[in-house]
């Protein structure tokens, strides 16, 4: 019986599928089902099946499971090693009382890593349309789209600033994190259905430029695809808070151009004593690189506390054993130049804790009186990032961020532009990037087509047995292995990836929280075998259930009383898919069923 | 309805959590006190524990209070017991075996344990450690007698300890590091004296910046000393033991996720209360507010620790007292030449 069936009255939206045991359910309940049940894929934002390319590893599947990768995702090897793992944070392995959240980032990487060297890629291709689509910026976003628009036929054009493709994965992530050979494969396998790469065309308004009005006139659609390329100013006192004191003093830096113009090609110097203020990834970027570089002290300085950084905990250790350190509770007031103008110090404030900014952001309160000076040679400022629209010769609306405003259908107010990545929503991550690429692709090509000739349904198939052992469940996080400290230089990848066997034991890890357990009530002989081996508080007895709108089950309500129980139910959020209870249960009440999203045709 | 008892947790048994207990007993005479401790062993100084290098490993001469101490004041000290995660929001102390010990009020006094600096992770296994008797025990147990210890870093544990091994006809060899006097703030030229006081009191000094900081620690080969540090020079430096001392790190891992503020470790007010009325902090685990310095400040030593357990004890049973260091912070030289430091002064 499908999962769908025992829900509530069929089967309104189950239909047959090409494979005689699964089920294809478009039953709103279904979906959010798996939305509710597998964390991982619902926070990532490309939507990542990563059940079941885990699975494929287990079953030595590489390329299969790289390809599970690519259908969300088409730069899988990039992704598993720059990732911020946003899944990683929501995995039920790591919620309280299971132990630590699988290393799915470094999974990704096994995939990449370890499939055959003449893999084939798996691409569904649909027939030419004839419509033209631009798209202005080669980073992640635009490269997501680009792939996604091919695919579904249209001719799409690329329009680059800069000498090559890739965007920030380029110019602003060290080699050391993300060699340029894994982000060159995975990109020319992005773009090689046909879309054209025009790089070093520069977009914008005066001489020498591409005027979007231009590409509105010449495309069918055009993508804004920019990211968010100007650093934030450094709020400081007295002069500097008309002076931008990286114009005034030759010491003082922005991270993003740090990174940008090393990468570019050009030699960079830092003093022996650097500061750098900032929280993100590219703080962490440049303190690494500016170690690399000679800096003998190198200190992160942060508003709030490490605790509250949005780094993965694995780059912070790394960034420490490199001999850097972070400091909290402080914020940069002022520079403390010599006569020469050279930067001798940086003077901070002290900082107490406040409450919650959005998006699980600490707020920072300074302290009037508690100045105080750091010395230093180098200060980078690496506290974020705003989109720049002074080169749209357009008019859009504009949030007050100076973000662009999207339309249901993704597109801006200037009828055929849309816009997508981080122009969009301000400084995120890699894989924010690309999830919203593919969004707004999907859209741009509804709203080319007239129709949308994508939807998302649940397939929905029987599985024999449970695919775990208990003893999975206590296998401990396997250890990244790193290169020797006095090995690392620029460009040598730190991260050396899993051995075979370490991937196979972190990928049997996984719970496998796509699978579906399910007991039916009209066989069940309420012996409780099962809750007796359960592990956790997995199974209920209930006398009800809360339904969510969608008809979803939200909420199980549990009772002691015998003679109210309704039924014995497993509780999927729960659950840890040990299939001890499956193995106990003697009148094999207990079915498997394996939940996945997909994109099919409409 | 009768009034129900009310129930203090202290998280550590060591000077901190000890003097609370004492003091919420004394306060609270009818009380629930639960001390829950990781150590085997019930409250000892571990101030004391370079005596292991002297030959006292009897586990009993390091006991400050008999065990029916605990019992005649009726304090429960759950030993051998990690505490994973604690749940503010219902009040509950989480084990590792997943039991959950509910409490009204909550005293975090897990102290800290020895600084590994993130580039040394990797020769953990090559080190002795001395942040507790067992691991005194093991490092002692090591050493052969009249036996070389390399100790890296540097600070007022592990000088303290090295007074001994001198004392007790162990070679010392220090690999100095920046804060080679920590918790002690000494400034570039002060820096260079005191360290010339160490050579005098016949500890082999080595400055690690000039040497180029440490490269690696090895296992020396057979018939060769039991380890080998090699030097980002070139050099390296033979011994039979290895040490690290870079001064403490707050045990706060166990508070990750509680909702209560951390920096390094638990931020704290004067009154050594958490951002969760119900949860106090006192003892090397703690930041607190200091008016003085405007910025959150750990405070060391033996009897600053014990101030505050007492302190906590009583803020936590209904006094609004502030902090107050009760610690001389001041390193000097003796009139023989040697370094002093007022945190070795305890009873």
């Amino acid at each position: 019986m499908s999962g769908a069936a025992l829900l509530g009255p069929p089967q309104a939206g189950a239909q047959p599928s090409d494979s005689p045991s699964e089920t294809v359910s478009v039953d709103p309940r279904d979906i959010a089902w798996v939305r509710q049940n597998v964390p991982c894929q619902s926070a990532c934002p490309a939507g990542t099946n990563v059940p079941a390319y885990i699975r494929q590893i287990v079953e030595q599947r590489f390329g299969r499971s790289y390809e599970t990768n690519r259908e969300a995702n088409v730069l899988p090897g990039v992704l598993g090693r720059i990732c911020s793992r946003p899944c990683e944070s929501a995995c039920r392995h790591g919620w309280p009382g299971n132990g630590e959240p699988v290393a799915i980032c470094h999974l990704k990487r096994v995939a990449a890593d370890m499939k055959d060297s003449g893999h084939r890629i798996t691409e569904k291709l649909y027939a030419p349309t004839g419509k033209r689509v631009a798209i202005v910026g080669a980073g992640p976003a635009g490269i997501a789209a680009a792939h996604d628009l091919s695919l579904l036929g249209h001719d799409v054009v690329i329009l680059e600033r800069e000498e090559r493709a890739g965007g920030m994965l380029r110019y602003g992530i060290p080699e050391f994190r993300l060699p340029r050979g894994v982000l060159d494969v995975e990109l020319h396998n992005a773009l090689r259905l046909g879309v054209q790469v025009r790089t070093g065309v520069d977009v914008g308004n005066g001489h020498g430029k591409v005027p979007v009005s231009q590409l509105l006139h010449e495309y069918d659609a055009v993508l804004l695809a920019t990211g968010c390329m100007a650093a934030s100013p450094l709020p400081l006192r007295g002069r500097w808070e008309k002076e931008d004191p990286a114009s005034a003093c030759a010491d003082v830096e922005y991270g993003l151009d740090f990174l940008m113009d090393l990468h570019r090609g050009q030699k960079k110097r830092v003093g022996k004593r650097v500061a750098i203020v900032g929280a993100g990834f590219t703080a962490l970027d440049c303190a690494r690189i500016a170690v690399r570089l000679g800096g003998r002290e190198v200190t992160i300085h942060i508003r709030t506390a490490e605790e509250y950084i949005p780094v993965a905990k694995e780059e912070i250790f790394e960034a420490k054993r490199e001999g850097i350190r972070i400091k909290g509770l402080r914020s940069p007031a002022g520079l403390q130049l010599d006569e020469a103008g050279r930067l001798t110090g940086v003077e901070f404030v002290q900082n107490r804790l406040g409450g919650w900014r959005a998006k699980g952001r600490r707020q920072a309160i300074p302290i009037e009186g508690s100045e105080f000076i750091e010395p230093c040679d180098t200060l980078i400022v690496a506290i974020g990032q705003q989109t720049v629209n002074d080169h749209l010769d357009v008019k859009l609306d504009l949030d007050r961020w100076g973000n662009v405003r999207l339309g249901e259908n993704g597109m801006t107010s200037n009828d055929g532009l849309f816009a997508a990545g981080d122009y969009v929503r301000g400084a995120s991550t890699a894989i924010e990037a690309v999830g919203h690429g593919r969004e707004i692709a999907r859209k741009m090509d509804a709203w080319l087509m007239g129709r949308e000739r994508r939807r998302t349904v649940v397939h929905i198939t029987p599985v024999e047995r449970p695919l775990r052992e208990r003893a999975f469940d206590f296998i401990v996080r396997q250890h990244m292995p790193t290169a020797a400290l006095g090995a690392r230089d620029t460009r040598k990848e730190v991260e050396t990836g899993y051995e075979p066997a370490a991937a196979l034991e972190e990928a049997r890890r996984c719970y496998l929280c796509n699978l579906r357990y399910e007991i039916d009530v009209d066989r069940c002989i309420f012996c409780r075998a099962c809750i007796d081996v359960a592990p956790r508080n997995c199974i209920k007895m209930v006398d009800g259930v809360v339904r969510a709108q969608d008809a979803s089950i939200t909420k199980l309500t549990e009772t002691r009383d015998w003679s109210q129980v309704a039924a014995i139910w497993i509780d999927n959020n729960e659950c840890i898919r040990c299939g001890q209870c499956y193995q106990a249960c003697p009148v094999h009440c207990i079915s498997i069923s394996r939940c996945e999203l997909a994109d099919v045709d409409v | 309805m009768g009034q129900t008892t009310r129930h203090h947790i202290v998280i550590g048994s060591g000077v901190a959590g000890s003097q609370a207990a004492a003091t919420l007993r004394e306060r609270e005479p009818d009380s629930r006190i639960t001390i829950v401790t990781l150590s085997s062993l019930l409250f000892y100084n571990r101030y004391d524990l370079p005596k292991v290098f002297r030959g006292v490993r009897d586990w009993r001469e390091f006991l400050v209070q008999p065990p029916d101490y605990y019992e005649t004041n009726r304090i429960s000290v759950r030993r051998l017991n990690r505490v994973t995660t604690v749940d503010s929001a219902r009040r509950r102390v989480v084990l590792d075996h997943k039991e959950e010990i509910a409490f009204d009020t909550l005293l975090v006094a897990s102290g800290g344990r020895g600084y590994v600096p993130e580039e040394l992770t990797d020769y953990r296994g090559l080190m002795h450690p001395f942040s507790s008797y067992t691991e005194a025990l093991r490092a002692a147990n090591a050493l052969p007698e009249g036996g070389h210890v390399v100790m890296l870093g540097g600070d007022m544990i592990g000088l303290d300890l090295a007074r001994t091994l001198l004392d007790t006809g162990h070679k010392v060899t220090l690999v100095a590091e920046a804060h080679a006097f920590w918790p002690h703030e000494v400034g570039d030229e002060d820096r260079a004296r005191f360290l010339a006081a160490l050579e005098h009191m016949g500890i082999e000094v080595v400055d690690a910046r000039a040497a180029g900081g440490i490269a690696a620690i090895e296992a020396g080969a057979k018939g060769l000393s039991a380890r080998r540090v090699a030097l980002g020079d070139g050099s390296e430096i033979r011994g039979d033991v290895v040490m690290p001392f870079f001064g403490l790190t707050p045990s706060v891992e166990f508070m990750l996720g509680s909702g209560v503020d951390i920096e390094r470790g638990l931020l704290v007010t004067p009154a050594l209360r958490t951002t969760d009325e119900a949860i106090y902090a006192a003892g090397d685990v703690c930041q607190i507010w200091s008016d003085e310095d405007h910025r959150y400040r750990f405070f060391y030593g033996w009897k600053n620790v014990r101030a505050m357990g007492e302190l906590a004890a009583r803020n936590m049973t209904g006094a609004t007292d502030p902090w107050v260091s009760v610690q001389d912070e001041q390193l000097r030289l003796t009139a023989e030449g040697a370094i002093h430091s007022p945190f070795w002064e305890y009873q």
